[in-house]
């Protein structure tokens, strides 16, 4: 069954392969527009990151890529190299709004909402503005005044550690849900024993859920978190996430024209559907203590604008 | 806001056509283990479907003489796989157009990047696709399988929390 290819090399074109929440679906029945990417400053970074907008709702989904070398699609009758995968999830816009009620912070003054969240670079984050409840998010993370009808916020780093402590166990249900598992070690011990039930212990979960809101926080507010939740300091050897040391060794195991050279050690030792990649060795060689970088689910970080 | 306001920031963002979220035809999709360099139609109901098995261990099939394994995997609940592509816009210079190609055929472009104001559109969808692995199918602690449970924890970290 033939694509219907958009004009007469519509099949070349770049075809992105995207999940999107199905009720983006239901919810394109009334609108006419309103689905838009735009460029916003990421929380961590702040390097520009590109989010998906609904307009009409208004919703902020934020866009991750499951990235890994060696792939490609196949779709329909055509072929699409790179193999990339989008996941469009919904994001809490208050980690957004946070990254400029921060930087308003070093006036240390109460300022009207559209007086912080401004941005040469990235305008559109006025959109933000235009999100429903923004008084009720902001009471997580800032005191607020009220002169005239007219609200005024300044930054609370106590209030935002609260905040953050809850996102933290919220994220720890869900990885208790979802048994991932949060713990490097028991990785490698269930590969050789066959899977046993592991025994992660309470503060891997804590790590996991921390580093995983790090990467919508400054490095400054996740290391007061850190703290915070009394979390220890990290062996040295984990200072750097483990993602970007895996980084060197990311390749999956493939064939390599030589077919001598196909991984015999690996065949060796693993039993059908449990083969470690390379990547995973690494990381069970490095990661000790389960600090997590959402990167990890994606294979790679993201790309960066040149 | 003033019209001319509008405009300047519409020029940074891509558009995504809602009405071609509704119904786009189903399409059938392969995750392959290689990379293949190229963006273009292909025969895949010629020489690769028809040669797909199923057998003690899941799909079989071939590529350039390698032999994959493969498994359907389904999209995760509550999302639906959707397949977009960029509309031309109607007046883009010839140049500028060449130039893009080439680039296309280089590298992916960034995840939508472009400078100057775009549309997008789904073309098709898919509720499922078939995930190959070189001579195995991808084990569970597979990359792809960490980024198909990405949505359910996603939904815990951005969930409001209760207020004090």
């Amino acid at each position: 069954m033939a694509r219907g290819a958009d004009g007469g090399d519509g099949a070349r074109v770049w075809q992105h392969v995207f999940l999107l929440p199905e009720y983006l679906k239901d919810a394109s029945k009334k609108m006419k527009s309103g689905l838009v990417f735009v460029k916003l400053a990421n929380p961590c970074s702040g390097e520009g990151t590109i989010y998906l907008f609904n307009m009409c709702l208004p919703q902020l989904f934020e866009i991750k890529v499951f990235k890994e070398k060696n792939h490609s699609w196949f779709i329909n009758e055509s072929v699409q190299s790179g193999g990339l995968l989008h996941f469009a999830t919904p994001m809490d816009p208050l980690f957004l709004l946070l990254h400029y009620l921060i930087k308003a912070d070093k006036e240390g003054k109460f300022q009207p909402l559209d007086q912080v969240v401004m941005d040469d670079m990235f305008p559109d984050c006025i959109l933000l503005l235009k999100l429903p409840e923004l008084e009720k998010l902001l009471r997580h993370v800032t005191e607020e005044k009220e002169v005239d009808k007219k609200k005024y916020y300044k930054y609370s780093k106590e209030k935002t550690l609260k905040w953050l402590e809850k996102k933290v166990n919220q994220t720890m249900a869900a990885l208790k849900a979802n048994k991932v598992n949060v713990s490097a070690r028991v990785q490698s011990t269930a590969f050789f024993s066959g899977g046993q039930v592991s025994s992660d212990k309470d503060e891997d979960y804590v790590r996991y859920a921390h580093g995983l809101i790090s990467d919508y926080i400054p490095k400054q507010l996740s290391d007061d978190l850190s703290k915070h939740l009394k979390l220890p300091e990290p062996p040295a050897s984990v200072r750097n996430p483990p993602s970007k040391k895996a980084k060197l060794s990311d390749e999956p195991v493939m064939a390599k024209e030589d077919y001598t050279k196909f991984n015999s050690k690996d065949f060796k030792t693993v039993k059908k559907n449990s083969k470690m990649t390379a990547a995973q060795k690494a990381l069970a060689k490095v990661d000790k203590s389960g600090m997590k970088s959402i990167d990890s689910f994606f294979g790679a970080k993201h790309v960066k604008k040149k | 806001m003033e019209n001319s306001y509008e405009e300047t920031i519409d020029k940074r963002r891509v558009h995504l056509r809602p009405d071609t979220l509704r119904d786009p035809a189903p399409a059938s999709l392969h995750l392959l283990p290689c990379e293949v360099p190229v963006n273009r139609p292909t025969p895949v109901g010629r020489f690769f479907t028809p040669a797909i098995r199923l057998g003690p261990d899941g799909l079989e099939a071939s590529f350039r003489g390698r032999s994959l394994r493969g498994e359907e995997v389904v999209v995760p609940p509550g999302f639906v796989g959707y397949v977009m592509t960029e509309e031309k816009a109607e007046v883009l210079a010839k140049q500028d157009d060449h130039e893009r190609q080439e680039q296309e055929l280089v590298e992916p472009p960034e995840a939508l990047e472009r400078d100057c104001d775009r549309f997008m559109g789904a073309t098709a969808s898919f509720s499922s696709f078939t995930v190959w692995g070189l001579e195995s199918i991808p084990g569970p602690d597979a990359k792809l399988r960490g980024a198909l449970s990405w949505p359910s924890l996603a939904a815990a970290i951005h969930a409001q929390v209760p207020e004090d």
